[in-house]
């Protein structure tokens, strides 16, 4: 656990986990976290299993998007996302390449993202979000769910999400369904970022009323790590990556 | 059942079986210029291919998926050539590295600025059409169930095998039922073998597509290959929904009288395994330039 940047009222702790799925070293990862403290900036991003290059361009799209300035406008989001594809594509220039990762790379690489600009500085602590795809931003507060996007129920996760795409021509087709929002937070609420499998059980757990421990309350994160690889092997969350990135906000008055 | 994560720890086998019988020289009905074992090729290598792709991971194939393709005609073998062909089933990533060739053509794209442009695209071939014989399909069968059962010694867990099996023809060696059967019969712990049958036809008969029961079927041999063709579990219902292919709860993998839009189809839903979205690869060869 550790803190953001703060505010002379707010208080922010942050928790992260990236746990590769299941059977699968590290280094083939695909979810990717980035978190910079200083602009209060946070994004997971999902590269999706059957793309080209999907490891890189997740990468790619968390670390830059936290060290820009803006990128909450769909008009700066469409240009930036234009401008990523294009350096990550060109990187692949001269790459001798098999047919079959020929023809993958034609299509271009696909990631679902979200990221979230934190504002600690006001009355109430505001948040900015971006999303496109199946990675998601939930705000909660007392255990229920305050607003979740671009998803917000755990029966609307589908196999074929519409994502951010490398690739020019496809990038624009995506932009329409990129989702923005805001909020403001009161004392202990929590902001999740997750990627797709992590969000649609953590909503299943936010829907479920039988009242369930909430996981985040396991104070180590060796313990936490333990519980997801535990749940994944029964099945109970799909086995893939999985992204977390949790912000609890307090109020430095209220004891 | 059907629900298992493929993984390269728990792969899944799939058997591609083709009547390659001397009756595949035809032409399909209606369409005099196109052969059928030309047509049946074609689907075979857009399938590998696809197949191939799904599991590309930038520069490496995982082995997701091993597959056997066997022919049946005059002879009763792998439809493979070179360094595959003496092997029963091979792990998809070196039918990745064994195509006979690869053929470069180019394809016309949106430039995602209101125009096109023609990007170049390689299209590997590994089976070449056939057609001689007779219609060994018990033998064929026999093979495939041979197969099965070693490979599921090793593989005794996951996603299970899944034969697609494409004939123009009765049986020239006996009825099919009882090795069908037994096929049916293997398993893993996540299901029983998937037996997909796709008759097609040169005559101009009503084509049945994924029937739920024998009531419309017009013949013996109809209803011979329905009752050794497996019911689709729902991940390739709905594949075939987004098809647009009506096939409902409890219809069998079972085309009858099928023609090349059945044929395509057949392999898609076929090869969508745990639900993923077919591979429409033949809205890739309408754009060709």
């Amino acid at each position: 656990m550790s803190s953001v940047k703060q505010s002379a009222i707010w208080d922010v702790q942050l928790r992260q986990l990236l746990l590769t799925k299941l059977g699968q070293e590290a280094s083939e990862c695909e979810d990717s976290i980035a978190i910079d403290t200083e602009t209060c900036r946070f994004a997971v991003a999902d590269g999706a299993t059957e793309a080209f290059d999907a490891r890189r361009w997740a990468e790619r799209l968390a670390q830059n998007w936290v060290q820009r300035e803006s990128t909450l406008t769909l008009e700066e989001f469409r240009e930036w996302v234009a401008t990523e594809g294009r350096e990550l594509q060109e990187s692949w220039n001269g790459l001798s390449l098999s047919w079959y990762s020929e023809e993958k790379a034609r299509s271009g690489s696909f990631a679902a993202f979200v990221g979230v600009e934190l504002d600690l500085e006001t009355d109430l602590p505001t948040w900015k979000a971006i999303a496109l795809g199946d990675a998601c931003l939930l705000h909660c507060r007392g255990g229920s769910l305050i607003k979740g996007l671009p998803l917000s129920r755990s029966d609307s996760f589908n196999a074929a999400p519409m994502l951010v795409a490398s690739d020019s021509s496809l990038h624009e087709s995506s932009m329409p369904s990129v989702v923005i929002d805001s909020g403001t937070c009161e004392n202990g609420d929590v902001l999740l970022l997750m990627s797709d499998a992590a969000a649609s059980w953590y909503l299943q757990h936010l829907e479920n009323v039988s009242g369930d421990k909430d996981p985040f309350e396991m104070k180590c994160d060796e313990e936490l790590s333990r519980f997801f690889d535990e749940e994944r092997s029964a099945g109970r969350i799909r086995n893939d990556d999985l992204a977390i990135i949790r912000i609890e906000i307090t109020d430095r008055r209220v004891g | 059942m059907y629900s298992a994560q493929i993984t390269r720890a728990n792969p899944t086998c799939i058997i591609l079986l083709i009547d390659q019988s001397g009756s595949m020289a035809d032409p399909f009905s209606g369409d005099s210029a196109r052969k059928k074992s030309d047509f049946v090729a074609e689907v075979v290598n857009h399938t590998l291919h696809d197949l191939v792709i799904r599991c590309t991971k930038t520069e490496e194939v995982r082995n997701y998926y091993h597959v056997s393709v066997i022919g049946y005609g005059r002879t009763v073998g792998s439809c493979f050539s070179g360094p595959l062909s003496a092997r029963p089933i091979v792990p998809i990533a070196e039918v990745a590295d064994y195509p006979l060739q690869v053929k470069s053509s180019y394809k016309r794209v949106s430039d995602g600025a209101g125009g096109w442009v023609e990007i170049p695209v390689r299209y590997p071939v590994w089976i070449h059409p056939s057609s001689d014989g007779k219609t060994p399909m018990c033998e064929a069968l026999g093979r495939a169930k041979d197969i099965l059962h070693r490979w599921l010694l090793e593989h005794p867990r996951g996603f299970p095998p899944t034969v697609l099996h494409l004939t123009d023809g009765e049986s020239s060696d006996g009825d099919p039922n009882d090795i069908g059967r037994q096929i049916m019969s293997l398993g893993t712990d996540d299901g029983a073998v998937l037996l997909f049958n796709c008759h097609i036809s040169t005559r101009r008969s009503a084509k049945i597509e994924y029937p739920t029961d024998e009531s419309s079927l017009p013949d013996g041999f109809a209803r011979s290959l329905f009752a050794i063709s497996s019911r689709l579990p729902g991940n390739f219902l709905g594949a075939a929904a987004q098809l647009g292919v009506n096939a409902v709860e409890g219809s069998r993998g079972f085309v009858f009288n099928g023609d090349p839009s059945s044929i395509v189809q057949f392999y898609e839903i076929g090869t969508s395994l745990t639900g993923m979205t077919p591979y429409r690869w033949m809205d890739d060869r309408t754009e060709l330039a």
